[in-house]
């Protein structure tokens, strides 16, 4: 049986041999541990690349991992002058994709009844990006399509899921209707 | 009449992403609690807003009249007086404004957080897999020779049965051409006719016309000489062909050529 080092060295390895995110299940099965083992290796290498002077780490993208450069480092490596930015999106696209990120899966009329705007096109130009998906119908009358973010939206934000979206307390409202006094 | 609002309107047209993202504007330009939305000011601003849009011409869409219309009557039943005394469950006529301004808000405020991510998490970067080897398998050969027999024998079947299919698509396609016998025997006649000697290459070359015409020519030629009105002569082999015509049948097109193709 190898020592926790020698599986980090394994793990490295193929990560840098990969590129693409390598799934938990398929790294478990290269170093012969069970899942929780390497979920828990995992996040102590994770741990460790972050805090080491190294110019990459790992991410963790919806069970599975990927090495990429630190973001901070960005500036050196623009002068190797092949990074091509991405066109931004526009404030209703951000606005958009937080609600489906919140309520997803999520039918449009949902959607442009929390923003009060139309959103066809901007739904249509998420699903180009690539950050959003069509999820299947929902079951109520016209069976309207259903849409949820996607592997890319996570990546674009730096999510490991989307269990890791920072809590939005809707609750308050209600606290605050109670509270009201009505004038 | 141009009031300070209209002016900062005319700036930040463009800026609205509909009739919520507008009174968000307006409640945090007037640092209103958001919980008590004095209705009649931001009423009015909100239709100065709206006016300020038709003055300049600007299509206004019409989620933001709804939004108007809303206001509108939220501030109506807020003016008028209500005949009995106010019960003690009414509900607060700006309550489901509130609680969508509320909602909309919190997705808002999120949007600049994905904003805040994207802008850290694009200064990532990826590497490209690697082209992996494939991983190869040896398979023994466990081949009799009947068996390949067997095989080739398959194969050129199917080689047959190819062939024949194309020769026959290519029968189609000769066909269709334009080119026939028939027009070529003419064309050698026009030129006998006119008592010349020919020089087959010269008329019928593959540089310049078809191999389909050289060889309708050459055959066209033949017939010419088989009706006894041309005779054919080629000093060398594979060299030049030349066709005289025959004199005694000089003037008398009316022969009669099969359209043998």
């Amino acid at each position: 049986m190898e020592s926790i080092h020698d599986v980090e060295v394994i793990i490295e390895a193929v990560l840098f041999a990969s590129g693409d995110p390598v799934s938990l299940e398929k790294l478990a099965e290269i170093i012969g541990h069970d899942k929780k083992t390497t979920k828990s290796l995992m996040t102590n290498l994770m741990y460790k690349y972050q805090n080491a002077s190294r110019g990459i780490m790992i991410r963790e993208i919806d069970n599975a991992y990927q090495l990429c450069t630190k973001p901070e480092l960005d500036e050196y490596i623009i002068k190797l002058g092949s990074v091509r930015k991405k066109q931004g999106l526009t404030p209703a696209a951000y606005e958009t994709l937080s609600i489906i990120a919140y309520n997803q899966p999520v039918t449009r009329a949902a959607i442009e009844q929390i923003r009060g705007v139309s959103c066809e096109s901007v739904l249509m130009k998420l699903v180009e990006r690539n950050l959003v998906r069509e999820a299947g119908r929902d079951d109520s009358p016209g069976k309207p399509k259903l849409y949820e973010t996607t592997e890319e939206f996570l990546r674009v934000f730096g999510f490991s899921s989307i269990k890791d979206l920072p809590a939005l307390e809707l609750n308050e409202v209600q606290e605050v209707m109670e509270n009201m006094p009505i004038d | 009449m141009k009031s300070a609002l209209t002016e900062a309107c005319t700036l930040k047209l463009e800026k609205f992403e509909g009739p919520f993202d507008l009174l968000f504007y307006l409640i945090e330009k007037n640092q209103i609690d958001l919980y008590d939305i004095p209705i009649l000011e931001i009423t009015d601003q909100y239709m100065d807003y709206l006016n300020a849009m038709q003055e300049l011409d600007l299509e206004i869409a019409s989620e933001f009249l709804v939004m108007a219309a809303t206001l509108l009557h939220i501030k109506s039943r807020m003016l008028l007086p209500s005949r009995e005394p106010v019960a003690e469950d009414e509900v607060d006529p700006r309550e489901e404004l509130i609680l969508k301004l509320v909602e909309y808000k919190k997705y808002k405020e999120f949007s600049q957080v994905l904003r805040e991510r994207e802008q850290k998490w694009e200064r990532v970067h990826y590497k490209l897999p690697e082209p992996l080897p494939q991983i190869e398998t040896e398979y023994e050969l466990d081949v009799s020779p009947a068996i390949l027999r067997s095989v080739f024998a398959d194969v050129m079947k199917r080689y047959r049965e190819k062939m024949n299919d194309v020769s026959m698509k290519m029968k189609r396609i000769l066909n269709q051409e334009k080119v026939s016998l028939k027009s070529k025997i003419r064309e050698i006649l026009d030129l006998l006719g006119r008592g010349l000697r020919i020089c087959f290459s010269k008329i019928y070359n593959t540089r310049e016309k078809s191999r389909l015409e050289v060889a309708t020519g050459f055959l066209a030629m033949l017939q010419v000489v088989k009706v006894g009105r041309a005779e054919v002569e080629q000093p060398t082999a594979f060299g030049e062909i030349f066709v005289t015509p025959v004199a005694s049948a000089h003037g008398s097109e009316n022969v009669r050529f099969d359209e043998g193709e």
